[in-house]
């Protein structure tokens, strides 16, 4: 008897699926994407491999989870995207289609073979528009699953270290300016990456011990590469962000 | 399902897997070639490529022509590939814009992939192969393709002018390169004044007036040869002008050659 027999031992074994890979997410530290008026700002730190990468013109990726695995949906992002710019043009290659008719089904079939080791990964991917308001975002995870946004996306680890990010994001009209958003990002990747102790927050969600938090950005760019690039709206493609302000706040010269 | 995924960065490997390629491999069309051996196409044309003082110049002019009749003189022959590559193009159109397009995607799914910018020699040889593909279709006379690359490498701001052969060989062209039916006059002008020319030769040149020797260069070539459009100020016609340097392509604008035109060259 195997799980193909008797459905009750698939279903197990596809929530077991689940709890495994959620597991292994858990240690990830936040990806956030955030659209700035000069494109989408990607913001992240990391240990082994860099997180961000670019798809196509207009398009990036943000993901955590196990390297090999990123690099796996990545390849078959950047193959889906550049056969098709090719061969009809770079403006049918949308992160729509991309989402909705490559990499969602193709998790979702990886995800419920259950004989076959799981994927783990849990992706933002983001395509600049001409402007701040036609940017699009996709969360996309390792079942398959997608859900939209407009403004910003955070792909975390727990679903309680994204919902921290969350709430220390902007959500005022507008749009800030790549300068403007860079501190805000900073702050709530932190608030997604530690506990209220580690930052010195009081009980009622303030900033009560600037050292703590100082120390706890020193110890984050000590530990950890900066992985914060700008999607330009211009130049349709990734491009390093000067990051020597929030070094400096970091007490890093 | 894992192999769809593989990381091999080669692009015309991927298409090759997809079995798209289609209009790139080497099976031959009936026809044969014109007088010339050059087939309907824009082989007919003037092509330029030289090193100023801030770069290097390309520039085109934009009349396609099929035997004697003009076609259009409306073709931008000055193709960006990417942030770093011009490439000029005499010779059929359709092989030549579907190549441009193959070395586009090449070198933008390998930038992606392999999370580095291809080499220089990288994406000659990448040219070599498709001239090289397109062999049979040269010589039947209807797909002859023979482009100018100029390319800079990322790292060292080194920016090179090279020529090809229609077999695929590549050799550089210092200080400037030619190609088309109009290159004869180009050719000899940019060499005099490499030579006998102001103080340091074209590459001491300033890109105002490179710019202007650029028209000046196409005028000239189009009053000898008459597959080369030349400047048609009356129809708005411009040639393509663009400039490669430290900061990246720019595309000279149609108002500036205008007031070049105005000042430089029907002027004097």
């Amino acid at each position: 008897m195997n799980v193909f027999d008797e459905p009750y031992r698939w279903v197990e074994a596809v929530g077991q699926r689940r709890d495994y890979i959620e597991e292994q997410l858990k240690r990830s530290s936040p990806a956030i994407a955030q659209s700035v008026a000069e494109g989408i700002l990607f913001f992240t730190f990391y240990r082994r491999m860099p997180k961000v990468f670019e798809v196509y013109d207009r398009i990036a990726m943000g993901a955590i989870g196990h390297p090999a695995d990123i690099e796996s949906a990545r390849m078959m992002l950047l193959n889906a995207a550049h056969v098709e710019g090719f061969q009809r043009s770079p403006k049918d290659v949308t992160l729509n289609r991309l989402v909705l008719f490559v990499l969602a089904p193709r998790l979702k079939t990886a995800f419920e073979e259950v004989m076959a080791p799981p994927l783990i990964y849990r992706s933002i991917l983001a395509e600049a528009g001409p402007s701040p308001e036609s940017d699009t975002f996709y969360l996309v995870d390792y079942d398959g699953n997608v859900n939209q946004a407009e403004r910003q996306m955070v792909a975390a680890g727990t679903e309680s270290s994204r919902e921290r990010v969350l709430s220390r994001l902007t959500k005022s009209e507008g749009f800030p300016s790549l300068r403007e958003a860079l501190p805000v990002l900073m702050e709530a990747f932190l608030y997604g990456s530690l506990g209220d102790e580690e930052l010195g927050i009081d009980p009622s969600g303030n900033w009560a011990d600037p050292e703590k938090l100082k120390s706890a950005r020193k110890k984050l760019f000590e530990e950890s590469c900066p992985n914060i690039t700008l999607l330009d709206r211009e130049k349709r493609i990734l491009v390093g962000v000067n990051v020597q302000d929030l070094k400096k706040d970091a007490g890093i010269s | 399902m894992m192999g769809d995924w593989a990381n091999g960065g080669s692009f015309l490997e991927l298409l090759g897997q997809r079995q798209s390629i289609g209009s790139l491999g080497t099976q031959g069309l009936p026809g044969s070639a014109d007088a010339h051996g050059a087939g309907p196409g824009i082989q007919a044309t003037t092509i330029l490529a030289f090193h100023y003082r801030g770069g290097v110049l390309v520039a085109g002019d934009r009349r396609a022509t099929a035997g004697n009749r003009i076609m259009t003189n409306r073709v931008d022959k000055v193709l960006e590939i990417d942030g770093h590559s011009l490439m000029a193009i005499a010779g059929s159109p359709a092989f030549a814009i579907e190549m441009a397009r193959v070395l586009e995607h090449t070198f933008k799914y390998y930038r992606r992939s392999q999370l580095t910018d291809m080499s220089v020699e990288g994406k000659l040889r990448i040219l070599s192969q498709l001239l090289k593909e397109n062999i049979s279709m040269a010589f039947q006379g209807v797909g002859a393709v023979v482009p100018l690359f100029v390319t800079q490498d990322p790292g060292t701001f080194e920016t090179h002018i090279y020529f090809y052969d229609i077999l695929g060989a590549h050799f550089e062209g210092a200080p400037f390169a030619v190609g088309g039916s109009g290159s004869l006059e180009v050719q000899g002008i940019l060499r005099y004044l490499d030579r006998w020319g102001n103080e340091g030769g074209l590459a001491g040149m300033p890109e105002d007036e490179a710019v202007v020797l650029a028209l000046r260069l196409l005028e000239a070539a189009s009053y000898f040869d008459s597959a080369t459009g030349g400047i048609q100020v009356r129809e708005t016609v411009y040639p393509i002008v663009k400039l490669l340097d430290r900061s990246g392509i720019r595309t000279i604008s149609e108002e500036e050659l205008k007031e070049r035109y105005r000042t430089g060259v029907e002027r004097v």
